[in-house]
């Protein structure tokens, strides 16, 4: 069953002579339950597919369905709903909210959606990630794979229908990116979550059940 | 769940430490503007209001008069009464000579709602005791001490009366000029003859029952009390009915505002309100501006719009409560300090000012409810953009929203300045913010500055006096009296002693005709209605003409006019205007009974004659006639342009309103005013005085006025020059402390700007300095950003006071008779000066404080 379906998506920058075609066309698929990743040189068209995925930007032509549900159709609030909860995001950079401690950030969702969290859920989840031992720190205090891990912690709790991951191990050296990629792995396997994930790393890459390639705004494999 | 909002919203309001203190100071500031105002308003109009109060001795709603006993009893069970004091007016004391004294049988109430609650000793209670205020006592020759024996005399139902009396207990009088001494009860129980109710008949105000009272409110109150005389059987319109009962409301007690204050408390509301938006908004764009990517981030997990404006509203919500609490308390304290300060700059002629304010619930309410109001207009915007601005575009918000092309603004290959000049404009919107916060400082500076420089001190002091000195009778500066009378005069002795001074010069007396000069008339063609009332003041009969201006008539029907006589010097000193302009030769001429010199009142703004009051032309012939008898036909030869210093003293215009009413003003050579009239009454003394003698004068004059002739009173140029400053230093007060918050509101936008821009900055600023930018040359671009913000400011000020000065302000100034438009620029220059030292000062202290450690550390980081 697929979770995702994308049709002629495309995103264009700009007019004219200047016009940037930053996704251009892209029509795909996506599983439940299976990780995908998009992978290609840099300003491809990765980041900005999966923003489209993710509901952030408007396609100028063509449609992304997530759960049955075209984007496109929401109205802004609807769509900011739609994303607090059915889309998690795990970012480069973790952007945890430094004023939160770790429960809290993972917690903070739900709580935008005025959501009882699962308890259950969430010690499993946590435990899972090896956070167990630091839910009351600040991200501060934790290291670069611990920042990674809540946010990855963030992005399961309202288990969503789909988790986009924007280079989410690229700022770490290789043994901590392997760490974090194997945790997300193993999360999304644990709760069969689906997951689209951005990297330029082959090996992570080789976890996934389907590779993306994307060169120009365009699907090359 | 709302738990970690709130939990996330204390926590960023923590971290931010130093940008919310910011935010405190500008809502703090902002509070301060409005509480001080308020309380300086509210104050102002409390302490005026107090100070009339005192002045008219009494701050009731209102009174009513002529009651019998049963009204008088009758009136308490009025419903919308609250309290109703007993006073009965037995007469004016004759023995009394300078101070008037009003002797009463009065209860506890009426002497409190009436200032007379003794303040030394106690209430009356024997037959024999009273209560006086001090200079009561004092012009009765005794000093107030408890106890004192004094004499009273007056007259009641035709008897005189002179009765040993013990004061009980004294208080300090309010008003110079009038007291009361007062009685109880057991005064009326005592002597029943004086308190024989016969108004009806003889309009003999002992036995008479009056009251002022309080209401419970005040709405319609003119109504209710006409209701309630006619429910008592009283007549409240006509002075002739036997049962006539005026009802008066308090007027000084219950006013309400002029169109003009409305106006401008609503101008300088909003004034506030745009200083303090400027300042708050300024602080919240930045802190948005600061959060954006933090805002994107909350958007992109899931944050509505509606949450990130509730999480910013909160933020406010905190600011405001630490701020506006603490703007209320310093800017009542302020107000409250500066409340005698404006009083004593607006207020000259009140010797017993009250000049307090007490903290009220209204007061604070109202600051409150504008500073709250102003802090929520400053977020709007700012709020808007953190919860509309995109989730993605909120991530890569960089602030330059310009939309100039950077290639414009490249600063590659220039100087410093150049450099800084390119930073400028990273934010139009906020460059603006600050310019727009500077200029007004320096605009409204020098718009106070004008007009502060526009009281004609000299133009106003002239109107009020020709020469160094007048000395005159109390009765001329009282504002219940007035010279009427021949007892008004001024004493030959105290002139004489007062010419025999060092230093005088140019001293002359000026005669005036006087209540008793009714034979003495003139006839200049001008008709009458015919149409005739009696002054009870002065016991003249007046007259109308068809526009009802009113004519003193003498014993054959004719006008009396106010007439004056003086000597040549005199005479000189008035501004002629028509017909023989040369002093000398006008009053050669007018001593050889050859014409006399009309006075015409003016119009003080353009010092234009009252065409009202412009009512005989030069060489028209006034016939003069004596004992009905026409003696003089004098042409007029000139006409001149009347002060204040020309019809009485000062502003107190009494004594002409009560003898010659509108009639001419009349100047005759003395010489023939002393032919003319049998008794010549002087009513004035003038004279210069050599500088190094005006102290000495003075000192001289005030206790002569104690010692020797308490029924003698002065006015100096001096002492009026220093009302009119009076205006002037008030202008000054209010416009610089206006001024001096835009400057604030500019100097502390500029300092968050800065602190912003060092804090944003820093990875830029790392990056310059590791290619070899010193932190001189880093400290100088950043000072060029300062100054250039002052630079602006002052430019765009200094051409906008310009134009101002020239048309508004010049408008206003040009519509008040005490200005003369002074065109300065001196008190914005005066502001440049110090913006640009300031703006210059905060970017070198600003980088000192908040950009410490390597180039390698803040390269590192990161947001």
């Amino acid at each position: 069953m697929d979770i995702v379906t994308v049709q002629n998506l495309k995103k264009y920058f700009g007019s004219g002579p200047r016009q940037v075609r930053a996704v251009d066309g892209i029509s795909l698929s996506i599983e439940k339950g299976k990780l995908t990743a998009v992978i290609g040189a840099s300003g491809s068209g990765k980041t900005t597919l999966l923003n489209l995925i993710g509901g952030l930007y408007k396609p100028t032509e063509g449609t992304v369905i997530i759960d049955g549900v075209n984007l496109g159709r929401l109205q802004e609030e609807e769509l900011t709903i739609f994303r607090r909860r059915k889309i998690g995001f795990v970012f480069q950079d973790c952007n945890l909210v430094p004023e939160l401690t770790v429960r809290e950030n993972i917690l903070f969702p739900l709580a935008l959606d005025n959501s009882r969290p699962d308890m259950i859920f969430f010690e499993k989840l946590t435990g899972l990630l090896g956070l167990q031992e630091k839910l009351d720190d600040f991200p501060y205090m934790l290291s670069g794979g611990g920042q990674q891990c809540t946010a990855i912690a963030r992005a399961l709790i309202a288990r969503p229908a789909i988790i986009l991951a924007d280079e989410p191990t690229g700022s770490f050296d290789a043994k901590t990116s392997q760490n974090v990629a194997g945790l997300l792995k193993m999360t999304t396997d644990t709760f069969h979550q689906t997951l689209i994930m951005i990297t330029h790393n082959l090996e992570l890459a080789q976890l996934a059940d389907y590779v993306v390639r994307l060169q120009d705004g365009r699907i090359v494999q | 769940m709302d738990d970690i909002l709130k939990t996330l919203t204390r926590r960023s309001f923590a971290a931010s430490r130093a940008r919310n203190w910011i935010a405190v100071l500008a809502i703090a500031l902002t509070a301060v503007l409005f509480t001080a105002i308020t309380t300086i308003v509210i104050g102002t109009a409390e302490s005026f209001t107090l100070t009339i109060q005192m002045q008219k001795m009494s701050q009731s709603d209102g009174d009513l008069r002529y009651m019998t006993e049963e009204q008088f009893e009758a009136l308490h069970q009025a419903d919308f009464i609250d309290t109703a004091g007993l006073r009965m007016p037995v007469a004016f004391l004759t023995n009394a000579s300078r101070h008037n004294i009003e002797f009463n049988i009065e209860d506890e109430i009426q002497a409190e709602l009436t200032f007379c609650v003794p303040t030394h000793g106690r209430t009356p209670s024997a037959a024999n005791e009273v209560v006086a205020s001090d200079l009561a006592l004092r012009d009765l020759g005794i000093e107030p001490e408890v106890g004192a024996e004094i004499m009273i005399a007056f007259t009641a139902h035709g008897q005189h009366y002179t009765l040993p009396m013990i004061v009980s207990g004294w208080y300090e009088a309010l008003n110079s000029q009038m007291s009361v001494l007062w009685a109880g009860t057991a005064f009326r129980e005592e002597h029943p003859e004086i308190f024989r109710y016969t108004f009806s008949a003889d309009r003999e105000l002992a036995g008479t029952y009056w009251s002022d009272f309080t209401v419970r409110s005040t709405l319609n109150l003119e109504k209710k009390l006409r209701e309630l005389v006619f429910g008592l059987g009283g007549e409240p319109d006509d002075m002739n009915a036997p049962n006539y009962m005026p009802a008066v409301v308090n007027q000084v007690t219950n006013t309400r505002p002029s169109f003009f204050q409305i106006t401008a408390t609503v101008v300088f509301a909003a004034l506030f309100m745009l200083c303090g938006y400027l300042l708050i908004y300024n602080v919240f764009d930045i802190a948005v501006m600061q959060d954006i990517r933090r805002f994107g981030l909350y958007r992109t997990i899931g944050m509505s719009r509606k949450q990130v404006r509730r999480l910013i509203n909160q933020q406010a919500f905190w600011l405001s409560c630490i701020g506006i609490p603490l703007g209320l308390l310093v800017g009542f304290f302020t107000g409250k300090a500066a409340l005698p300060l404006i009083m004593n700059m607006v207020v000259t002629e009140y010797r017993h000012l009250a000049a307090d304010v007490s903290p009220s619930s209204a007061l604070f309410l109202t600051a409150a409810a504008l500073t709250a109001l102003t802090v929520f207009c400053s977020t709007r915007k700012p709020i808007r953009i953190a919860a509309n601005t995109p989730p993605i575009d909120a991530f890569r918000y960089v602030e330059n929203s310009g939309g100039r092309r950077a290639s414009r603004k490249s600063a590659l290959g220039t100087s410093i300045p150049r450099l800084a000049w390119s930073n400028l404009g990273r934010n139009r919107q906020r460059t603006a913010f600050i310019m727009l916060s500077l200029t007004l400082c320096v605009v409204l500076l020098n718009c106070a500055g004008t007009a502060a420089d526009s009281v004609d001190v000299e133009k106003e002091t002239a109107f009020m006096m020709r020469t160094d000195f007048a000395v005159v009778n109390e009765a001329s500066t009282s504002n219940f009296k007035g010279f009427v009378r021949r007892s008004d005069a001024l004493k030959a002795k105290t002139i004489a002693d007062i010419a025999a001074r060092p230093g005088i010069t140019d001293g002359s007396v000026v005669y005036k005709n006087t209540a008793e000069d009714t034979n003495v008339t003139y006839d200049f063609g001008h008709s009458l209605t015919g149409e005739t009332y009696r002054n009870d003041s002065s016991g003249l009969t007046f007259g109308y003409d068809h526009v009802y201006n009113h004519y003193g008539l003498g014993d054959d029907g004719r006008m009396i006019c106010n007439v004056y006589g003086m000597a040549e010097n005199a005479l000189a000193r008035m501004d002629l205007r028509e017909g023989e302009t040369n002093p000398h030769v006008l009053y050669e001429k007018m001593a050889a009974g050859d014409g006399i010199l009309v006075g015409v009142g003016v119009n003080r703004r353009d010092m234009s004659f009252v065409p009202m009051l412009d009512l005989a032309d030069v060489g028209q012939i006034i016939t003069v006639y004596k004992n009905g008898t026409p003696i003089m036909e004098l042409p007029i030869l000139a006409k001149a342009a009347l002060n204040g210093d020309d019809q009485e003293i000062g502003f107190t215009v009494n004594g002409p309103n009560e003898i010659g009413g509108d009639g001419l003003f009349l100047y005759l050579p003395a010489n023939i005013y002393e032919k003319l009239y049998e008794q010549p009454t002087v009513y004035k003394y003038s004279f210069n005085i050599e500088d190094e003698y005006e102290a000495e004068m003075t000192a001289f004059l005030e206790d002569y006025m104690k010692t020797t002739d308490p029924s003698m009173n002065y006015l100096s140029a001096q002492s009026a020059r220093k009302s009119s400053e009076g205006t002037q230093q008030m202008i000054r007060f209010v416009g610089g402390f206006v001024g001096l918050i835009f400057g604030l509101a500019g100097v502390l936008n500029l300092i968050n700007t800065i602190i912003t821009t060092i804090l944003t900055r820093r990875q830029e600023f790392a990056a310059m300095e590791s290619v070899g930018m010193t932190r001189r040359q880093l400290t100088g671009m950043m000072v060029w950003e300062g100054v250039y913000y002052a630079a602006g400011a002052c430019l765009f000020g200094l051409v906008l006071a310009a134009a101002l000065n020239l048309t508004l302000v010049k408008s206003l100034v040009d519509s008040m008779w005490q200005f003369t438009f002074h065109f300065t620029l001196l008190p914005a220059l005066g502001a440049c000066v110090v913006l640009l030292l300031v703006s210059a000062v905060v970017p070198i202290l600003a980088l000192r404080c908040f950009r410490k450690g390597s180039i390698v550390e803040q390269l590192r980081i990161t947001e």
